[in-house]
């Protein structure tokens, strides 16, 4: 049976795939979708409640909930996407290096990654910032070399194995067609730099106003949590639905390329 | 074994110089001044250059650099710039505080985890499966901020059952400590799921059952000892995961703790507290690196060294 | 020398009267824990170290300077009695006998002289040195006795000696306790301290020595809460008995309640968004101007304010010594249309996707601001943007976090051309603002002239005014000063502070001040 046809037969990898496309499609077509302008301010309907005119409600400058989150999927699948790239390819690149020189070269790096490791990503982030300007794109770099470190040792380990040629399974890896190494290496590291950002516009960095992100719709509903609960709800739930998305189509391709597991499925 | 620990011991020492060294740049090299921004709006020029003056600030980088290198060697940790207060005194404070939140949620993730991905494994495709599998991808993709906040609500706000915030008491631990191993107990359960149902597949068990033996048995003493090894390879790296996780959590929920500490010291340029905060941080990341390597080494005998 | 003979007879007779008039007692609780939560923690409680609100709130309550600022900015005596002018630079203060500090030790003209010293000449030198303007030192004439000297006639004295941060210390104290004074500091208040536990809490007791009303609870608790949601939890609960920022979101609900008291009060600080007047566009006073009437100052107010603050009506706040109301509802109301007309009279004309421009520019601004620093600071931030494009200017709006900020905005050049910002006139008289924000040689770095505006006539008045000792020329001249600014706008201003204290109703006795360091707690008592 064919990993696709594995892949077709799980539901719930079906479901993040379709959860996916929506994602996507809703960032393509965001000026189509969106029923209102999503910077478009209206003081005195702040913070409405969902129905009538703002389906999932305003926020706290009556600009409509719904319009922003759909064009909030716009910087999410724009981070998810190049963070993710930024890192597999930085890792994939430091990471080969490390493993097939060995020697100090790899000592080198090696600890250049523990170091990378144990700094702080916050600060990495704000000097990112201070040095590119602020915003979404720079925010993403940031995320994406913050991925780098966890990628290079994955691919590190593999290398290394590969050549004490006693993990098969890892060399099946490396040399396997692109969707392996799209499960193994790629799409675990979206989530967790979707998770990143979000994490980093919660605190304030990234995209600049007007413009949506999720990250930041959650950080400035909190303070009106208990009135207006849906402000910090609904973009949450979308963070949520995206990596979650993400999740599930990783786990149906890991399934679905790794016989091993098919019995688990 | 001996050398191994030494070695890598020795190896994290330029790691740690390196560490405090990239981290004393990317605070020089920030804009905003520490000295300033203490001062707000008292900072005149004048007043700015003799407190940089006083606390010495204004040697150049590598000056400062090999003088705090060398403070530390001898235990000296220096003075928090904003607070005035020495370094190792807040860190004193704080990091028991992160120790027993990391601690806790480890013991959170480990328990819950292996508890949920045993039972997974024992009754495959149940509802209880179908249920830890699916709360397992939930926790997954959950930023920290999102769960601290749902938690808030549900068991604070609306329930009132737990404090919203702060330290104190056991009943303030266990949101942050829940928050901060949601993710964990969602790998911690899959890895022992999958890890469990392997070895329930290999031929010994097959054995075993078929000799008769009891079905705890089997559990016991051949699944769980073999299944260990991965699942505590997992721990040992989740520790990691759970260090930097505690940054946020501690943010999100006022906790007293190292990370809440650094977060506080990033904004303020305090650099020489924020070193600190950060050796701390890096030196437990090293130790646990270690450890996992020792046990990945000690436990499996299958791996050779990989330096 | 008459002048001066008739200021000594007032001020002897101000002092005087003010000092007999002791507030009739009611029928007051004595006893019990006041437990306040506030959002963080102080940097130190040591004047010299702190000025900023977490560290004032708690040594505002135990150390007193020789006057104070009773809650109708009013100045009054505290530890001196009396004072009498001896010369434009010498001001003569009498202090109060049998005073004692926490440590036992007395309190006289001594103490003050060290104070002094060690705020103006010590190392490190004091976080308020330059709010002193040109304080020199104190001199001890006998002891109880002293003369404080400026190195120049200096106009703002006595309400910079009021100020909450001139609180005298015990020399003993601060000679035993070393860097440790800063963890645990002596003065002679009605409260003393007993323990800090580093962003955890700080705890005050009351001292039953102290020379005037002693307090009526026994202990304070300050608690570090730093969110805002947890902080009115706390209130609800009872684990609190105020709170400090509260949520300006809950505010209305508690005013209903009978279980709360909402205690308010209009501050000195007033948060506004700057023009940068010598970067074009904004150096023509008709764009500046029109961004004015194109700003809906009410919408604000009551969407994203909530009640929680007042109109700002100049640049100054009310209460402010020198304060003058610029009628900016009646010069700027909102209004597009004039708006537009103003940019047009000034050569911008509508572009194809709506923004301004001429000869080829874009009216487009860059915007510097934080988010958090000031209340609501992005968000009026982004209202405005939002009413800016309406009027076909856009603003490029950055978010930075403060140090970045305040980095730039103090930077010389600045290459935005407006930056949110939020100014407190901390000794309540207008020297102190209208010198630092618009003298000429007072931009950045050297001072606060953010809006890097030079006038020469402003530089004149704020010059006359600061050397003056005749309070009322001084008032006429920043009247003077105000009505300029009133015509040249190189602010927004966008709102005065409220001063907003939520207090469950058991709290009794306690009243706000407009000076949000002034948080006086002596007269509180709890009904429990």
């Amino acid at each position: 049976m064919s990993a696709w046809a594995r892949f077709r037969r799980n539901r719930l990898a079906l479901l993040g795939l379709a959860l996916v496309v929506v994602l996507a499609l809703s960032a393509a077509l965001a000026p189509w979708l969106a029923p209102h302008d999503p910077a478009r301010q209206s003081l005195i309907e702040k913070r409405a409640t969902p129905g009538g005119k703002y389906l999932l409600g305003a926020d706290e400058f009556g600009r409509d909930i719904l319009s922003r989150v759909i064009y909030g999927s716009r910087v999410a699948l724009l981070v998810g996407l190049l963070s993710a790239a930024i890192a597999v390819l930085g890792g994939l690149l430091l990471g080969t290096v490390a493993g097939f020189t060995g020697g100090w070269l790899d000592a080198v790096l090696m600890r250049g990654i523990e170091i990378l490791l144990a700094f702080p990503y916050l600060l990495l982030a704000l000097a990112i910032v201070a040095a590119l300007g602020p915003g979404a794109l720079n925010t993403t770099i940031a995320v994406g070399i913050w991925g780098v470190p966890a990628v290079t040792r994955i691919v590190r380990g593999s290398v290394l194995a590969l050549r004490e040629t006693e993990y098969v399974g890892a060399a099946r890896a490396l040399g396997a067609p692109a969707p392996a190494l799209l499960g193994r290496h790629i799409l675990p590291n979206i989530i967790p730099g979707l998770i990143v950002y979000a994490t980093l516009s919660f605190l304030g960095l990234g995209v600049q106003p007007p413009t949506a992100s999720w990250g930041l719709m959650v950080s400035t509903g909190r303070d009106v949590l208990l009135i207006a609960p849906h402000v910090a709800t609904v973009p949450g739930l979308a963070i949520m639905v995206a990596v979650l998305a993400f999740n599930l189509v990783g786990d149906g391709l890991r399934d679905a390329l790794d016989p091993r597991l098919r019995g688990h499925a | 074994m001996l050398t191994f620990v030494v070695r890598r011991l020795l190896l994290a020492v330029p790691v740690l110089l390196g560490v405090v060294f990239v981290v004393m740049l990317t605070v020089d090299l920030l804009p905003g001044d520490a000295v300033a921004l203490m001062l707000g709006e008292h900072a005149t020029p004048d007043a700015v250059a003799r407190l940089r003056d006083h606390l010495g600030l204004d040697k150049p980088f590598l000056v400062r650099y090999l003088d705090y290198v060398s403070r530390v060697a001898r235990g000296d940790l220096g003075r928090s710039i904003q607070q005035n207060r020495p370094v190792a005194a807040e860190l004193a404070d704080a990091w028991p505080a992160t120790l027993e939140l990391t601690l806790a949620a480890l013991l959170v993730a480990a328990v819950a985890g292996i508890a949920a991905g045993v039972a997974s494994a024992v009754w495959p495709n149940s509802f209880f499966d179908a249920v830890a599998r699916l709360g397992s991808l939930f926790g997954l993709s959950m930023p920290i901020f999102w769960t601290g906040l749902v938690l808030i609500v549900v068991f604070s706000l609306w329930l009132n059952w737990l404090p919203v915030g702060g330290a104190g008491s056991l009943a303030h631990l266990v949101l942050p400590a829940v928050t901060l191993a949601l993710p964990s107990v969602a790998m911690v359960s899959r890895m022992t799921r999958s890890a469990v149902l392997d070895v329930l597949r290999e031929d010994y068990v097959r054995t075993a059952r078929a000799k008769g033996l009891g079905e705890v048995w089997v559990l016991g003493r051949h699944t769980l000892r073999n299944a260990f090894i991965p699942i505590l390879t997992l721990l040992g790296l989740q520790s990691g995961q759970l260090m930097g996780g505690a940054v946020l959590t501690e943010t999100v929920f006022a906790w007293p703790g190292l990370g809440r500490l650094m977060v506080k010291a990033i904004f303020a340029r305090d650099y020489v507290l924020l070193q600190g905060a950060v050796l701390v941080f890096a030196l437990a990341f090293v130790v646990v690196n270690l450890l996992v390597d020792l046990s990945y080494g000690l436990l499996d005998p299958r791996v050779g060294r990989q330096g | 020398m008459r002048s001066l003979g008739s200021r000594l007879l007032v001020g002897v007779l101000v002092l005087g009267l003010a000092a007999a008039l002791v507030p009739a007692a009611d029928a007051q609780k004595r006893g019990g824990t006041l437990t306040i939560v506030r959002p963080t923690d102080p940097v130190s409680l040591d004047p010299n170290l702190e000025t900023t609100a977490p560290g004032a709130w708690v040594y505002f309550n135990m150390l007193e300077g020789l006057l104070t600022l009773d809650d109708k900015m009013q100045v009054k005596p505290a530890l001196a009695t009396s004072y009498e002018v001896m010369s434009p630079t010498k001001v003569r203060f009498k202090l109060r006998p049998n005073v004692r500090f926490h440590d036992g030790t007395p309190f006289n003209a001594e103490a003050v002289r060290f104070t002094f010293d060690r705020a103006l000449k010590g190392s490190p030198p004091a976080r308020w040195a330059s709010l002193a303007g040109s304080l020199s030192h104190a001199e001890v004439v006998d002891n109880l006795t002293v003369d404080v000297v400026t190195k120049e006639p200096y106009g703002p004295i006595l309400r910079t000696l009021a100020m909450y941060c001139m609180g005298i210390v015990s020399p003993t104290a601060v000679k035993k306790l070393g860097q440790d004074f800063s963890r645990a500091p002596v003065g002679t208040g009605p409260f003393k301290f007993v323990e800090w536990k580093t962003n955890t809490h700080v705890i005050i007791e009351r001292n039953s020595d102290y020379w005037g009303d002693k307090a009526l609870v026994d202990r304070i608790v300050f608690k570090v809460v730093p969110e805002e949601g947890a902080r009115m939890i706390a209130l609800q609960t009872g684990d609190a008995d105020m709170v400090l920022f509260p949520s300006p979101a809950q505010l209305p609900a508690l005013r209903k309640d009978a279980k709360f008291t909402v205690h308010e009060t209009t501050g000195i600080r007033v948060v506004f968004a700057g023009l940068h007047a010598g970067l074009p566009p904004l150096d023509d006073v008709r764009v500046r101007q029109a961004l004015l009437h194109a700003v809906d100052r009410k919408a604000i107010l009551d969407n994203i304010m909530e009640g929680s603050a007042g109109p700002a009506r100049g640049v100054l706040a009310p209460g402010v010594f020198g304060y003058k109301d610029m009628q900016l509802d009646t010069l700027y109301p909102f209004d597009r249309a004039r708006a537009r007309a103003l940019l047009a009279q000034a050569g911008w004309t509508p572009g194809a996707d709506g923004v301004m421009q001429k000869g080829g520019q874009r009216l487009s601004l860059s915007w510097l601001t934080a988010r958090g620093r000031y209340p609501k600071d992005g968000e009026i931030t982004e209202a405005i943007q939002a009413m800016f494009k309406e009027v076909g200017v856009e603003a490029r709006v950055q978010v930075l976090e403060w140090a970045a900020v305040f980095q730039q905005v103090r930077g010389n050049p600045l290459n935005h051309h407006m930056f949110t910002l939020g100014w407190v006139t901390s000794n309540a008289d207008a020297d102190y603002s209208l010198y630092a924000l618009f003298h000429s040689k007072q931009a950045p770095p050297a001072g606060w002239n953010t809006s890097r505006y030079a006038n020469a006539r402003i530089d004149t008045l704020v010059e006359q005014a600061r050397r003056s000792l005749n309070q009322t020329e001084r008032e006429k001249l920043y009247g003077e000063v105000q009505d300029i600014l009133a015509r040249e706008m190189v602010w927004i201003p966008v709102y005065t502070t409220k001063e907003i204290i939520a207090a469950r109703a058991a709290v009794k006795g306690f009243q706000i001040h407009p000076v949000e360091y002034n948080l006086a707690l002596w007269k509180t008592w709890l009904d429990r």
